[in-house]
């Protein structure tokens, strides 16, 4: 089994050209927009004679090609320099906000799943049910809701109407944080639960009426134990990796529920750091996006290895 | 303080602090223009000792360098940590005496002789003398451009004649000095920063005021707890302070309603009337002194000519504009002035008067009318909202207005530069005296191309430096007053409307109020349960 894991390796590398394209294209094009630091860092008082002079001090008078050079030196030496609107080093901005953001999402991750895999599971056992008709709905409807409203709404009646929530913010220990977090979590998992469902309601279906399913029931294999080893580990297979791509996709548009729920993530970093110009927090926050996608991929096509003997991607790559 | 515009940067919504209806042209005490709120002076019952107020904002503060930091967001937070020698009266006509306890002016204006109150302490028990007080002004004056230190630019030099005594001698007479000496900039640290870097010492900043450093969570929160050796009796009222940020106008109002914050800053206007109708919630317009304008880039063809601008001036509907974006929270602006200030005269801009403004076109160089741009920040509704306006009242005029809508940073920057041809734009006031405003906006030289519409008026600059070293009031408010018929009549800018401060507050929160500046006291700030 292990040898059919020799991929990482070679996946981890090919991560390097990944981050050093994103870093030049985040790069050009974060210089490209019109609009100076300088200018957005003094405000009102903007007279061309301090914008001139703060541009200088920040080292913005610099050819753009020495920029990315001094950018790239550092980044070599761990340092991703310093934030023009906060003056405090990137690496130390990105690194408080990278827990926040991965906490949410995994959370979020961990509720769909919660949600999700019963549900799927619910449906599939009686096709065409009541039931079924009913998860199906439910699909439909969470695809259809926008995530900003659903996270108002759930805020209105679980934080506002009966108080069981915070209606939004971060909190200060860990189990503050899960507190905290419930409520986006859960806004997140809604809308990330109909794709799930979806895939593993018919991949469900699919395996529960497959000849090795009927096999195993012939055996006398029947109720859990028959869902959890027969079913579920086939049927999760196109799940999985529709989770690794919908994670990736989360880390990067969590934005709007950071927004709706105040809470202090990348997106809210991002953001800011773009409306600031603040280059060297732009170019942090997506070089960690991009490794963070890489991993994902990897770490999905790990889970896919191991959950179906027949996938064999060192085979793959050789074959290429 | 006042990058208002800056602000509206990161979140739109941020938008823009407002003034009451009618409340304006009164000189009276400023609270009488709140909804009945009961807020500013909530002087009858007992105040609550202790609690925890959290306030929530759309921007996180940037720095607490108070002689580099141009945004509202850390100058609301450093305010409450160092306290200048006089600070603003409430209604934002004049200042106080705070750590000074008051001066004397030498017979030819050039030396200014302050007494220290005594029994001021800073956060560390550090008793404060004179020496602190030239050291922080000093270290002000340092910045030039780089910072505030501009303000301080007629000041020749700061001497400590006693530990109660400071003097300060000028290079030519200027009648703004004491209200420069209120801007949080020249406000009072401990000499040598206690023996810190600048760096060490503004991470966490020590001073007189009622709050003391605790804790900043970047992008999050930042804490302030009571300062035990306040030298006001038996003021803070509170425990401690947090600042939270809070992007989403929506999520700021739903905490207020939960009761997980206790003041909204900068509601939209949209939300105003729902906010004041919500049981629980008081929501106030403080008079402010932000006007927004549009501004006309002289150095663009058609422009240059006066006429244009008076038609302009002339074609657009104040009111309609207060009644469409500031949901009526609001006064029509009339003025380069703003009610808040001192010497606001308020009799010279133009109204509305569609027939009058034909007319000037008629007698311009363009008298069929023209095509022209006009950039507005986009996500900000209310920007958007005055351009479709402003771009349906000049049509009648045959002036086809093409919006450009760039993000705020972009549009900022446009603002700033030469090509642009109209702009939306917005000043609030950082000291009480015009002459911060008027420098900027009429004289070139100031350093702004005239808010950067290369507007020149040799009678107005004149007016403008007049006005400046002049410290008889009176002579002073007849030079304003000259100088605001005039710019008016060159109409080098539209000016649009002059909106209030909007905040939103529990009904538990008691004796919160801001001045026209935008500052706020929270050592008279006290919760009930």
């Amino acid at each position: 089994m292990l040898h059919r894991l020799r991929f990482i390796p070679g996946r981890i590398l090919q991560a390097i050209p990944v981050a050093f394209g994103v870093s030049i294209l985040v790069f050009l094009m974060s210089h490209l927009l019109p609009g100076n630091p300088a200018v957005a860092i003094l405000g009102n008082h903007a007279t061309p004679a301090a914008v001139a002079s703060l541009s200088k001090h920040l080292g913005l008078d610099q050819p753009l090609w020495d920029q990315y050079w001094l950018f790239l030196v550092h980044l070599f030496q761990g340092d991703l320099g310093q934030s023009l609107t906060y003056g405090q080093p990137v690496v130390s901005l990105v690194f408080s906000a990278v827990p926040v953001t991965l906490s949410l999402v995994l959370y979020a991750l961990v509720l769909s799943l919660i949600i999700s895999v019963p549900l799927a599971g619910w449906a599939a056992t009686r096709p065409g049910s009541v039931r079924d008709l009913g998860v199906r709905a439910y699909t439909l409807l969470g695809q259809g809701m926008p995530q900003f409203w659903v996270g108002i709404m759930l805020i209105l009646l679980l934080a506002v109407r009966w108080g069981i929530f915070p209606v939004s913010g971060y909190g200060q220990s860990f189990t503050d944080h899960l507190y905290y977090l419930f409520l986006p979590a859960l806004t997140l998992a809604i809308s990330m639960c109909p794709t799930i469902i979806r895939s593993l309601r018919s991949s469900t279906i699919q395996a529960l009426g497959s000849e090795y399913v009927a096999t195993a029931r012939s055996k006398g294999i029947g109720g859990a134990s028959l869902f959890r080893v027969h079913v579920l580990r086939n049927a999760a297979i196109p799940t999985v990796s529709i989770v690794g791509v919908n994670l990736g996709y989360l880390v990067g548009g969590s934005l709007v529920i950071e927004k709706v729920f105040a809470i202090p993530g990348l997106g809210s970093l991002m953001i800011n750091a773009i409306f600031a110009r603040d280059f060297p927090t732009i170019q942090g926050v997506a070089l960690f996006v991009a490794i963070f996608v890489v991993i994902v991929g990897i770490v999905t096509d790990i889970v896919y290895t191991l959950l179906d003997p027949r996938v064999d991607l060192t085979n793959t790559e050789a074959a290429r | 303080m006042k990058s208002k515009v800056r602000l509206s940067a990161a979140a739109a919504l941020a938008a823009v602090p407002l003034i009451l209806t009618g409340c304006g042209s009164g000189t009276g005490n400023a609270s009488g223009a709140n909804s009945g709120s009961g807020n500013a002076a909530s002087g009858s019952s007992k105040p609550v000792i202790g609690g925890n107020l959290v306030i929530d904002r759309s921007n996180d503060a940037v720095s607490m360098n108070k002689t580099t930091t141009f945004d509202n967001s850390s100058i609301f937070v450093m305010e409450q940590i160092m306290e200048p020698l006089f600070t603003v009266s409430n209604d934002g006509k004049s200042v106080k005496p705070w750590l000074a306890t008051g001066y004397t002016v030498s017979a030819d204006k050039l030396t200014y002789t302050i007494k220290l109150r005594s029994g001021v302490k800073f956060s560390n028990g550090q008793p404060m003398t004179a020496a602190d007080v030239k050291f922080s002004i000093d270290q002000d004056t340092k910045t030039g451009s780089d910072g505030w230190g501009y303000i301080n630019a007629a000041i020749k030099q700061v001497t400590a004649v006693d530990p109660a005594t400071v003097q300060i001698s000028l290079k030519y007479p200027w009648a703004p000095l004491i209200a420069d000496l209120s801007l949080f900039s020249n406000g009072i640290i401990p000499n040598n920063y206690a023996g810190k870097s600048a760096a060490a010492f503004y991470n966490a900043p020590i001073g007189t005021g009622p709050f003391e450093w605790s804790s900043w969570q970047k992008g999050q929160s930042i804490k302030l707890v009571k300062n035990p050796h306040y030298w006001q009796p038996g003021k803070p009222y509170l425990d401690s302070v947090e600042f939270d940020v809070v992007p989403d106008a929506n999520t700021r109002q739903l905490q207020l309603q939960g009761k997980q914050a206790d003041i909204d800053t900068y509601p939209d206007f949209s939300q105003f009337s729902t906010l004041k109708n919500t049981p629980g919630i008081v929501a106030t317009a403080f008079p402010s002194t932000e006007v927004d304008y549009l501004a006309m880039n002289e150095l663009k063809a058609p422009f240059k000519d006066p006429h244009v601008r008076q038609a302009i001036s002339y074609a657009i509907d104040r009111n309609a504009l207060v009644k469409a974006v500031l949901f009526g929270i609001g006064k029509p602006a009339n003025s380069l002035l703003m009610p808040g200030l001192p010497y606001y005269d308020g009799t010279g801009g133009e109204t509305y008067d569609l027939a009058k403004a034909k007319q000037a076109l008629a007698e311009s160089s363009v008298p069929h009318g023209f095509t022209t741009t006009m950039e507005i920040s986009s996500g900000n509704a209310n920007q958007a909202t005055v351009a479709q306006i402003v771009q349906s009242e000049l049509k009648p005029l045959g002036i086809t207005v093409n919006i450009q809508q760039l993000d705020p940073t972009a549009a900022h920057a446009a603002s700033e530069g030469t090509g642009y041809e109209m702009d939306y734009s917005a000043w609030t006031m950082d000291i009480p005296d015009p002459d911060e405003w008027t420098s900027f906006a009429v004289d070139p030289s100031g350093g702004a191309r005239s808010a950067f519409t290369s507007y020149t008026n040799a009678s107005v600059i004149s007016l403008n430096k007049q006005a400046e070293q002049q410290t008889d009031p009176t002579k002073r408010a007849e030079l304003y007053s000259q100088l605001q018929q005039q710019t008016s009549k060159d109409a080098f800018l539209a000016y649009l409307f002059y909106p209030p401060y909007l905040y939103a507050t529990t009904n538990n929160v008691h004796g919160f109020f801001v001045t026209p500046l935008g500052n706020f006291h929270l050592e008279d700030v006290y919760k009930s349960s």
